[in-house]
């Protein structure tokens, strides 16, 4: 399809089919963490399946933009009514027509990390510099506190390219991996542990290269460049085999790929249904294993309790937190799942000024257990509510596949 | 260790869950979406009209059942449905659920009508209408769905079930949880309720408009996470406290499912929410797995046994197109159908017979052809999705739900050590 139908395609169907299935039950309210903690959010029932009614291109209530798209209502409506997604279509239709430079420029993710890497440790010096951020917040709008990822001075791409090819052959065929913006430029360690992980297990992982999801330009609105990008990376993953399984460890990117750009931009593409169905979390994955009963559990004991966050766009794929039964696996480790519907990042929401508060508001309960439970580390699968975790907590925030990871003995 | 996968999170998927998984066998909860609990009023009903108001619902189940021929509680008997509720209150320990199966309470509703009921939560005892209760209840400006006036009018002109009348008036007072919100949910007031500084302040606003001897009704919101804030706020305000349910957002039906969620969690049920399950495969007369339609493609779910607890009508795990042709969505069993229309003109008149179709089971819980064989060898149900009740007209869905969740769980137990000892004999 044609990139720019994907507004008239949000402004006019979809999604909306399914309100008439909403029955009011207000369970969907419930499981709201912005209108938890904020008035200027009127809560997913309101905004989304009865303002919807009212609808006809324009939104009559604008407390709308206030919603984060982390998907909590979705996943607990029992009628399966789409409410995040046609609160995210609705928004960025009431968007399009002023999208904020700032909106614009946060969400080119892919061109942050190639800007900072090579210069690294000037790029997180000068993200660290009060009087610099303060100004940011000025002219960008990006909060002066907001989570920012610290650069590193060795991208995924060149870790793969210096490292010593793997001598171990390969038994169990062959995988692609998506290691997502974050874990080629930021979380590297992520990226580099779950192929060590895939290769001790017994599979060769091809890593093509590839491009960004688009994720962050969907959940602002800015379809015609999110789907260009979601399409572009479908090409670069299935130039690598066509029938392999395709793992990823970025949590939610994996979600753009398996539901969210077909369904808020409305991409019908033979290319997106073809890796939205290969691909698989790592963790997902591991499970999808071990219920076969080919996976390994000769696993280390690891003495360790932590909190465990699935990401609320992990979870939104509708298939449990994987995570949570893997841990169960490894003897002493144990995973307190944090019970929070969002750690209140939700992409790029919690680094503008406006909502800047309501997203360290929603994070609280999950800082607060991370502190209670065990403040030096807690795990969790998506890299940005990594780095608003480890900044509202001061823990160590990693991917539960570092433990996978060393329990099998390579770290 | 026997795989289950259960089917549907309301309360008979949820108990029937924590059942298993305490007895040992590994569990998946797979769920479309939150379940029905959560809209309940933190009650347990057992029977409460039959058709005339139940005063001991235990004791009237046996002639109840004999009235109505194909009723669940012709296979769920007294006895069962008395442990089942025990099992339940063990479940939810005393600070969620209290009182005797045996005995209907009759409580004030969001409108003033007395409704009997058989379990309840603590926080609702004190509303008991008896002769000669003196009752004030207090609205909160804020909360559109709570009309003291309504209440107070409607209890004061009701002859009780007990025989006797009541006394209540009605005050309307104004406490914001959230200022600059002129309409706040109730489960608003219920987090801001948690906080304890909050909790002072509402109690002294609720404590000036109390009179001497009086018992105060309250909507229920008294505090979401902590289920001690409505004695505390008693305490506070210095007379007896009753909550009162409202529509949803029902603030004592989340108290429930939060915690029964989180007891089936810490028995090691892994629970998928969010998808549906759209299909199944079966060979040699048993369900092998089920598809669940997750974000990416189906998944399949392999188990020795699987419970349906879906609900009925009103969760879609039932339905009738326009020829009345029903259906059922999982498993698109045969289903047991009333005799005659399915639906008749009579608004206000007798029970629509619609209500009473449903699955069919054999006394194990284990879903059979209407009148005769099983249909799978290990497909369970529970729960709603039961044929032979009309819940809500009867006041019976709690109980129903409880007793055949932990005979669907048990039967389903049994089963897997019958398969061990003989796999072992031979």
């Amino acid at each position: 399809m044609n990139a720019s139908d994907g507004l008239d395609y949000a402004a006019t169907q979809l999604a909306r089919a399914s309100l008439d299935h909403c029955v009011k039950c207000t369970i969907c309210e419930t499981h709201c963490p912005v209108s938890a903690v904020t008035d200027k959010f009127t809560g997913p029932k309101y905004v989304g399946p009865q303002a919807e009614r009212f609808r006809h291109g324009e939104s009559v209530d604008h407390s709308l933009d206030y919603c984060s798209s982390c998907g909590a209502c979705t996943l607990a409506c029992p009628q399966g009514v789409k409410i995040a997604e046609l609160n995210g279509q609705a928004r960025a239709v009431m968007k399009s027509d002023h999208m904020p430079l700032r909106d614009q420029l946060i969400s080119q993710t892919t061109l942050m990390g190639m800007a900072m890497t090579p210069v690294a440790p000037v790029a997180n010096a000068a993200l660290s510099i009060k009087p610099l951020r303060t100004v940011i917040e000025k002219v960008m709008g990006i909060h002066r506190d907001a989570p920012m990822p610290k650069a590193n001075t060795q991208t995924l791409a060149g870790w793969l390219k210096k490292r010593p090819k793997p001598t171990a052959k390969a038994t169990r065929g062959t995988l692609v991996f998506f290691h997502g913006c974050a874990g080629g430029y930021f979380e590297v360690e992520t990226s580099k542990k779950s192929i060590e992980v895939l290769e001790h297990l017994g599979y060769e992982v091809l890593v093509p290269k590839q491009g960004c999801c688009g994720l962050a330009e969907q959940s602002n609105g800015l379809f015609d460049g999110a789907t260009a990008k979601v399409l572009k990376l479908c090409d670069e993953l299935r130039s690598a085999g066509r029938d392999l399984t395709i793992i990823s460890s970025s949590g939610s990117c994996t979600g753009m790929l398996k539901h969210e750009a077909h369904l808020i931009m409305g991409v019908d593409d033979a290319r997106l249904a073809d890796v939205g169905t290969r691909i698989r979390d790592i963790m997902e994955f591991l499970l999808e294993l071990y219920e076969a009963g080919e996976l390994p559990t000769d696993f280390k004991p690891i003495e360790l309790t932590a909190v465990y966050h699935a990401p609320c766009q992990l979870k939104s794929q509708g298939m449990g937190q994987p995570a949570l039964e893997i841990l169960k696996l490894i003897p002493g480790v144990q995973a307190v799942e944090s019970e929070v519907a969002c750690c209140g990042i939700a992409g790029t929401y919690g680094l503008k000024k406006e909502k800047y508060e309501i997203a360290q508001a929603v994070g609280k309960p999950l800082f607060d257990k991370v502190k209670r439970v065990n403040p030096e580390f807690a795990m969790c699968d998506t890299e940005t509510c990594r780095w608003q975790i480890r900044k509202g907590s001061g823990a160590k925030v990693e991917h539960p596949v570092f433990l996978v990871h060393q329990a099998y003995g390579l770290s | 260790m026997t795989r289950v996968v259960v089917i549907g999170a309301g309360l008979a998927g949820l108990v029937a869950s924590i059942r298993l998984a305490d007895a040992g066998a590994r569990v998946a909860l797979l769920n479309k979406g939150t379940g029905g609990l959560q809209l309940g009023q933190g009650t347990v009903d057992v029977l409460g009209y039959a058709p005339e108001r139940v005063q001991r619902p235990l004791d009237a189940l046996a002639g109840f059942a004999q009235a109505h021929p194909g009723h669940p509680y012709g296979m769920l008997d007294a006895a069962l449905v008395a442990r089942s509720l025990e099992y339940l209150k063990e479940l939810l320990g005393p600070g969620l659920l209290t009182g005797d199966p045996a005995v209907n309470l009759h409580l004030p509703t969001a409108v003033g009508s007395v409704r009997p009921t058989a379990l309840v939560s603590p926080s609702m005892t004190a509303g008991s209408c008896v002769d000669g209760a003196s009752f004030v209840i207090v609205g909160l400006r804020r909360i559109k769905d709570f009309y003291p006036e309504l209440v107070a009018q409607n209890l004061n002109r009701t002859d009780l079930p007990g025989g006797g009348r009541l006394t209540a008036r009605h005050v309307m007072i104004d406490i914001p949880a959230r200022e600059n919100e002129v309409d706040s949910s109730g489960l608003t007031y219920a987090r801001a309720l948690d906080d304890p500084g909050f909790r002072r302040r509402f109690a002294q606003g609720v404590a000036a408009v109390v009179g001497e001897g009086e018992t105060v009704g309250l909507p229920a919101v008294l505090g979401l996470d902590d289920h001690g804030a409505w004695a505390e706020i008693a305490e506070l305000i210095g007379a007896p406290v009753f909550e009162i349910p409202l529509p949803p957002p029902s603030v004592p039906g989340m108290r429930q499912n939060r915690a029964l969620t989180a007891r089936a969690k810490a028995a090691g049920v892994r629970v998928v929410p969010g998808s549906r399950v759209t299909g199944f495969r079966s060979s040699a007369g048993a369900v092998d797995s089920v598809q669940l339609a997750t974000a990416g493609g189906d998944r399949d779910f392999k188990a020795d046994a699987f419970l349906l607890a879906t609900g009925g009508f009103e969760s879609g795990a039932l339905s009738a197109d326009s020829y009345h042709n029903l259906h059922e969505a999982v498993f698109d069993l045969p289903l047991r159908r009333p005799e005659g229309h399915l639906v008749h003109g009579d608004y206000w008149g007798d029970p629509q017979p619609l209500f009473t179709a449903g699955v069919e089971t054999d006394d194990t819980m284990l879903v059979r052809h209407p009148g005769g064989e099983p249909v799978y060898s290990n497909l369970y149900a529970a729960g709603g999705i039961l044929a032979g009740a009309t819940r809500w007209q009867e006041k019976s869905g709690e109980g129903i739900a409880v007793a055949s969740a932990v005979r669907a769980a048990d039967s389903i137990l049994e089963a897997a050590t019958t398969a061990t000892t003989q796999g072992a004999a031979s």
